[in-house]
């Protein structure tokens, strides 16, 4: 038998957060052919880019669990980019030590982080993209209704974007730009208006 | 409660085994080799052992080398028929053998001998035409086991031996999970050379015998002093020697009722974690195996942490792979059965001794299902 620590072995027998989200904001799924090793992530990210949510499934030793259930733990409440910092030491410090031929089993947890945020930005990005062509074709259908306004891109998400409306006319109500533009991305749209 | 269910890896000393032992570690010290009738004394002792192995072997006494252990057993055999006749140099084994074989193969072929690993089959069974492609005119020496230590399949020694024969080839089969576990008659088995341990059948760690069929001349592993004959050099383990002798005549005494009763709790094993854990197969099922050994898939459930959580109940067992390095790849065993790495890192090995009561069996029916769900609920892998 290994020598874990107390807290090891408490993350390894009560792991924390574990299992699936519905509809996450990213997902990642990491293996290691060699030892057999899994791990799945599911993230969900709030509008000031922190982990809100997060889950794992692990196919692995008491070790590998255990490092998962730490680096869930670590990650919850930072921002993606302070997350991509987290290190191995971190996450063996976290667990009280971990024997040194253990050491291997947190890497599959960062590894997955990096994964899953990677994926959060590209799927960001993609909204972006996309947000940003509906722009350019929306504000010359409005013209006419949004006169000298623009419509400027305040936060995206991948599943939920804000946009805000500057000048313009009054006529133009906030909602029938909204619905326009959720039918037009498939995202949750929030327009706010500085005039 | 307690559950000791590793009996492959060693086994619990037997208390008429180390009673007789005693002895030779007190008042009996001497050295059987000495002149004095004090230690000389003592070779009677040592050739009392030798019949009783003997006995179990179906071999005559003076075809018994004691060694250190079935590690040097298999070293001497496939060390010294490799290298009686320059003409037939060769070694042919398989992929799923002991260390204590492969690596001495692989120590063989690097001298420059010709080696072949013969493939088995996906139920755990030797794949005879493989192993058939391998022996040439300048085989030496086919060495197959009698039984695999982590599937407990039955290897068809008695078919392999006389391949080798065909061949002009010795046989040598490293039986140390099989003596004691099923009846070995090395006559009818057509066998040149078997390795056995003492420990693996209820006698002391550190002690083996090498059986070397008479007339066969193999070069001493050991190098020193004139002890047994000169095959094999260094003082006599006395203690260890006649632990042995014990060992395998209490062996021959339960052989037969022992293994009826650990075949019918192995079953009752088996027939319990496949009820109570869906998802669970049985390695090599299908085919002959050990009365005492099963390897079981958890399908979707890692086994080192299975093993973590039997172990906090007291729960013994093993697999045949370890997380530790990250390079670790799982059991070649399950592998050369064409098991992925997946599901090989999901193997637990079970083995029962003589020892071994229903009430162990029923603990760890009890407890294992919950630690399989446990396990499967947090596994990307559960719902394969």
């Amino acid at each position: 038998m290994w020598k874990y620590s107390e807290k090891l072995m408490d993350h390894f027998m009560n792991p924390r957060n574990t299992g699936q989200l519905l509809n996450p904001d990213c997902h990642s799924e990491v293996g290691s052919p060699q030892c057999g090793d899994a791990m799945t992530l599911d993230i969900k990210v709030d509008d000031e880019d922190r982990i809100a949510e997060i889950k794992f499934m692990t196919f692995g030793c008491a070790g590998a669990i255990a490092a998962a259930s730490a680096l869930t733990e670590i990650a919850k409440g930072k921002t993606l980019e302070e997350a991509l910092g987290i290190s191995n030491d971190q996450i063996v410090e976290f667990l009280g030590g971990m024997p040194e031929e253990k050491y291997h089993c947190s890497v599959m947890g960062n590894e997955a982080l990096s994964m899953a945020i990677d994926d959060f930005r590209h799927r960001r990005d993609n909204t972006a993209e996309h947000l940003e062509s509906i722009l350019r074709e929306i504000s010359e259908d409005l013209a006419a209704a949004i006169g000298n306004g623009s419509i400027s891109i305040e936060h995206v998400h991948p599943i939920r974007v804000s946009v805000r409306l500057s000048g313009g006319d009054d006529g133009i109500v906030t909602e029938v730009l909204e619905k326009e533009l959720q039918k037009r991305t498939g995202k949750t749209v929030k327009v706010s208006v500085t005039r | 409660m307690k559950a000791y269910l590793d009996n492959n890896a060693t086994t619990r000393i037997a208390p008429e085994v180390l009673d007789a032992m005693l002895p030779f570690y007190t008042e009996r010290f001497g050295n059987p080799s000495s002149f004095h009738s004090f230690g000389s004394d003592l070779m009677e002792d040592i050739e009392a052992a030798r019949e009783k192995v003997a006995v179990l072997l179906g071999a005559n006494a003076e075809e018994i080398v004691f060694t250190s252990g079935g590690t040097e057993s298999d070293n001497t055999a496939l060390i010294g028929a490799t290298t009686i006749n320059p003409l037939k140099p060769g070694l042919v084994t398989s992929k799923i053998e002991h260390p204590a074989v492969l690596e001495t193969a692989e120590y063989i072929k690097s001298k420059g001998h010709p080696v072949g690993f013969s493939e088995v089959n996906n139920d755990g069974t030797l794949n005879m035409n493989s192993l058939e492609s391998f022996i040439s005119e300048q085989t030496g020496l086919v060495s197959i086991m009698m039984a695999n230590n982590e599937t407990g399949v039955i290897m068809p020694v008695a078919e392999v031996a006389r391949k080798a024969h065909e061949r002009r080839a010795l046989f040598h089969t490293d039986a140390v999970q099989a003596v004691g576990k099923i009846p070995v008659d090395v006559r009818s088995l057509g066998i040149d050379m078997l390795s056995i341990s003492a420990h693996k059948l209820h006698g002391p760690k550190g002690v083996g015998a090498l059986f070397i069929r008479k007339g066969i001349e193999i070069p001493p592993f050991m190098l020193g002093g004139h002890q047994e004959k000169g095959i094999r050099a260094g003082t006599y383990n006395t203690a260890g020697i006649v632990g042995l002798g014990v060992a395998a005549e209490l062996a021959v005494r339960h052989l037969l009722e022992e293994n009826g009763i650990t075949g019918l709790l192995l079953e009752r094993l088996e027939g319990g974690i496949l009820e109570r854990c869906p998802g669970t197969v049985i390695a090599g099922a299908d085919v002959e195996r050990l009365p005492n050994t099963v390897t079981i898939l958890f399908r979707g459930v890692e086994s080192e942490a299975v093993m973590t959580l039997l172990d906090m109940e007291g729960i013994c067992v093993s697999s045949g792979s370890v997380c530790s390095s990250g390079d670790e790849s799982s059991s070649y065993v399950l592998s050369a059965m064409g098991i992925d790495a997946v599901d090989a890192n999901t193997a637990l090995r079970f083995s029962l001794s003589r020892y071994t009561t229903g009430r162990e069996i029923d603990y760890v029916l009890e407890v294992l299902p919950s630690i399989i769900e446990k396990l499967r609920e947090i596994s990307p892998y559960a719902n394969p």
